[in-house]
């Protein structure tokens, strides 16, 4: 019991600052957001309108929950459930691959394991710790929803709905760490595994059934396969029901049992998936520096392509069903007309919405070469490399350019999908300059997070793999959740994916993309320049 | 003869910290240069200049009479590297590690002899170029290095503690290769904090402490500083004759044994005492880089051995 002690605390003291960032962020996110929704829609016929919008444009549901009613804290729950549990569900599997795989990868685990406290005892005090984060960040959310005036027993139902599908999440790393040989291998699987949650449960609410006066809707059967699905059936404030929550939990239950059965017959270190042999010889892309920082990155850009493509067929795919609503229900269309701006299309605005995200990811994937960059540096094979003839500024310049090629691919592939997708909407060929204009619109701001991630690169390495995810993320809040959220004007303009051009009603305004592009050069060639003076900057 | 790496005044600093304080040394062409120091003396640090990987922060260096920071990449082509902490990529195989750093080498213009030379190094060294990189020990990914560094000539090998995780069985496999290439007349820097490994293989050292040069020379210049330890049976009916044997030093009888130290250029000179007197069990030391320290810049030492006593 000492034992376990000493290593739970150990986890807490590693992770309090990180942790204290997540929980408490989120939890002000919670505080403010909700302050905002109810000073901008206040007034019950705002509520019924943006409704209305919502069931019948369907997608808009993919990136809120299930509507149910618009009482204050039904309509709170609606605008932001789903999202506050995903920040959940991320913090929930890093956490868990962070203590587990992580540590063995690293040969901290084995130092331990040799201890008294062997094997197992380390992954049930990740378990510990996961549950009390997660226990933490519900309670945390309920004070917060209390604080803005909510009922409080639909709170604490909305408080342990998150705690639930965290630790289902926990659960999930914690299996994925048993998989894989490498903490990316397990936290890749875990993030898409979070994703997937939030997208199934946003494709239940789109596809599911609403009621006569357009303010609820009962979900489609995909929401039943995901741990925040199961977290919206609890209708907090409404019926308040707990019982959904306990297939998430017999899921992790069941999950975590598997971990403890599958780390009592493995080696330490060893993984269910086995690492295959290599070549003996290099290929042909690994026959110049270029080749190399391609290699490398590989990896990378075929998750978020994989992303991207999802996310264009989304897009035209289902404007389609939008189109269809708006037909069924001639008042809807009206309603809509006034909400999106009589400018802009259905479909136009459908593909701007989807393609902003398609920016995000394009910008991630982007923010990651940089990252890569530091991480061969950190790592020391970035020495191995500049000990041949290869210069340090054509070194980094091959990044940036390996940068710019994947943000090209990502958005390239989504637009394609874009146009793939298009072949269900009523008039096909008006939409396909419309995919294209639209993901041709993010380059700009992806062009700017390179930029930045490399600036940050050259002047302060260390901070890199921080700075590069964290602006991208706020970034992204900011820019694309920023104006659901009803975060401040001056705010949302912080973030370059604010100033991506918009296209819509045949009219785009490429300002904001010409100022990003320069800027974004400016960065990338400042960084790459820099290189003349700057040391090779190991370790840390 | 001509000036390979020549540093004059060299400082380096990391903030307050000083890792480089004036350090002046030269390595001729052909020579094979052994770089001693203890951990943390700067060795690494020079050699990372001397590579243009970090840039001097006063003073001057340069290889082959260029400046290594600004003309980093040409003078790479003349210079194999092997890192004193070898990373290699978790993801791709030892071989795939080694033909990638020739071809960045510029070491593919001749594939089949190119091949000939990594098999017959994989060979040797015992290393298979299967496996990833995340699964090699420290040993074997100071192997993958070694190997991408022998497999295509260069004019200098810098090795920083080369040896420092293989065993006694590849050390001697080392020295072999370190050899080949010193006589086809390439000039190497060989890092190492062992004096016993750079005595086997160098002709010329430069022994460095806290960022200076303390001695630099030959082996033979550098004999007088140390002392051998003799050391054999003890018997007490020779006990006064051992003790009347001239220039022996640190004389002690503990647990059955005689030791004493003689200076190291005067063992020769015993032998034919240690003969007459017929000892049992002689053992004669060579003297390690840390008796160096010890007896001869021991200055720092001193005071807390003293407190130690007192």
């Amino acid at each position: 019991m000492t034992r376990l002690l000493v290593l739970l605390r150990q986890r807490i003291r590693r992770d309090r600052l990180q942790l204290a960032l997540w929980i408490l962020g989120t939890a002000l996110l919670a505080y403010a957001s909700i302050s905002a929704v109810f000073s901008t829609y206040g007034e019950e016929q705002d509520r019924r309108e943006i409704l209305g919008v919502a069931i019948a444009t369907r997608t808009i549901l993919v990136f809120r929950g299930t509507p149910n009613g618009i009482d204050d804290g039904a309509f709170a729950f609606f605008l932001l459930f789903a999202w506050l549990a995903l920040m959940g569900g991320l913090m929930s599997t890093f956490l868990a691959v962070r203590h587990t795989r992580k540590e063995e990868e690293e040969g901290r685990a084995e130092a331990i394991a040799a201890t008294p406290a062997g094997r197992i005892l380390p992954t049930t005090a990740t378990v510990i710790h996961g549950v009390l984060a997660n226990v933490a960040l519900g309670l945390f959310i309920a004070l917060a929803l209390i604080a803005n005036g909510l009922d409080a027993t639909g709170s604490m139902v909305w408080g342990a709905a998150i705690t639930v599908s965290g630790i289902a999440f926990v659960a999930f790393g914690l299996f994925t760490a048993q998989l894989f040989r490498t903490s990316r291998g397990a936290n890749s699987l875990s993030v898409t595994f979070v994703l997937a949650a939030y997208l199934l449960r946003g494709i239940g609410d789109a596809a599911g059934t609403p009621s006569d006066d357009l303010l609820h809707v009962t979900p489609a059967w995909p929401s039943w396969l995901s741990p925040i699905g199961y977290g919206q059936f609890t209708g907090a404030y409404v019926q308040n029901d707990l019982t959904p929550l306990l297939i998430p939990l017999a899921f992790a239950a069941a999950l975590i049992g598997l971990v403890f059965a599958l780390q009592a017959v493995r080696d330490q270190g060893a993984s269910l998936l086995a690492g295959r042999a290599g070549r003996a010889t290099a290929g042909p892309v690994l026959s110049s520096s270029f080749g190399l920082a391609w290699r490398l990155n590989t990896p990378i850009l075929l998750s978020w392509t994989a992303g991207g493509i999802a996310t264009g067929l989304l897009a035209t795919s289902l404007s389609s069903v939008v189109d269809q609503a708006a037909t069924d229900a001639p008042q809807i269309l009206d309603t809509l007309r006034r909400a999106i701006g009589s400018e802009a299309s259905i479909e136009e605005a459908f593909v701007a919405v989807f393609y902003s995200i398609v920016g995000i990811l394009a910008a991630c994937c982007a923010v990651q070469v940089g990252i890569r960059a530091r991480q061969e540096e950190a790592h020391g094979t970035a020495e191995l490399v500049l000990g041949t003839r290869v210069p340090r500024l054509r070194w980094l310049l091959e990044y940036w350019i390996v940068g710019v090629i994947v943000i090209v691919i990502v958005l390239a592939a989504s637009a394609l999908a874009g146009i793939a997708g298009a072949g269900t909407a009523a008039d096909p060929e008006s939409l396909i300059p419309n995919v294209l204009e639209a993901a041709a619109a993010q380059l700009p701001a992806c062009l700017v997070f390179l930029g930045l991630t490399l600036l940050v690169f050259a002047f302060v390495p260390r901070a890199t793999i921080a700075v590069g995810w964290t602006v991208v993320g706020v970034a992204a809040i900011l820019g694309v959740w920023g104006p659901i959220l009803q975060a401040p004007e001056w705010l949302v303009d912080l973030s370059p994916f604010a100033h991506s051009p918009v296209p819509a009603g045949g009219e785009t305004d490429w300002t904001g993309g010409f100022w990003m592009l320069a800027i974004g050069l400016a960065a990338g060639a400042v960084a790459v320049w820099s290189m003349r003076r700057r040391e090779l900057a190991s370790g840390g | 003869m001509t000036t390979v790496i020549s540093t004059r005044g060299l400082q380096k600093h990391f903030g307050r910290t000083i890792a480089l304080d004036g350090l002046d040394f030269s390595v001729e062409a052909g020579e094979i240069h052994g770089f001693l120091g203890p951990n943390g003396a700067g060795k690494s640090t020079t050699i990372r200049i001397l590579l243009g990987l970090a840039r001097a922060t006063g003073g001057e260096a340069t290889l082959f009479g260029r400046d290594p920071w600004t003309d980093a990449a040409d003078l790479h082509r003349r210079v194999a590297y092997v890192p004193g902490d070898v990373a290699l990529w978790p993801n791709f195989s030892g071989g795939e590690a080694i033909d990638l750093l020739t071809r960045l080498r510029g070491g593919m213009t001749d594939k089949t002899a190119y091949r000939e030379r990594k098999e017959r190094l994989l060979e040797v060294f015992q290393l298979d170029p299967k496996k990833k990189g995340r699964a090699y020990s420290k040993g074997n990914r100071q192997k993958v290095a070694l190997v991408a560094a022998f497999a295509t000539p260069a004019e200098l090998y810098v090795l920083d503690e080369p040896t420092s995780g293989l065993d006694p069985l590849m050390e001697q496999v080392f020295n072999r290769e370190i050899d080949r290439v010193a006589r086809d007349g390439a000039t190497v820097l060989l890092s190492s904090h062992i004096l016993s490994e750079v005595e086997e293989l160098c002709e010329r050292v430069t022994i460095i402490r806290a960022g200076e040069v303390v001695e630099s020379g030959t082996l033979a210049e550098l004999r007088h500083l140390t002392r051998t330890e003799i050391a054999f049976v003890h018997d007490p009916a020779k006990e006064a004759a051992v003790a009347a044997l001239p220039g022996t030093h640190d004389l002690v009888i503990d647990e059955g044994r005689v030791r004493f130290t003689v200076d190291s250029d005067r063992v020769a000179d015993f032998l034919p005492d240690l003969g007459r007197l017929g000892v049992q069990g002689l053992t004669v030391a060579p003297p390690s880089l840390e008796d160096l320290f010890l007896r001869h810049y021991g200055d720092e030492l001193a005071p807390v051995e003293e407190e130690a006593r007192a």
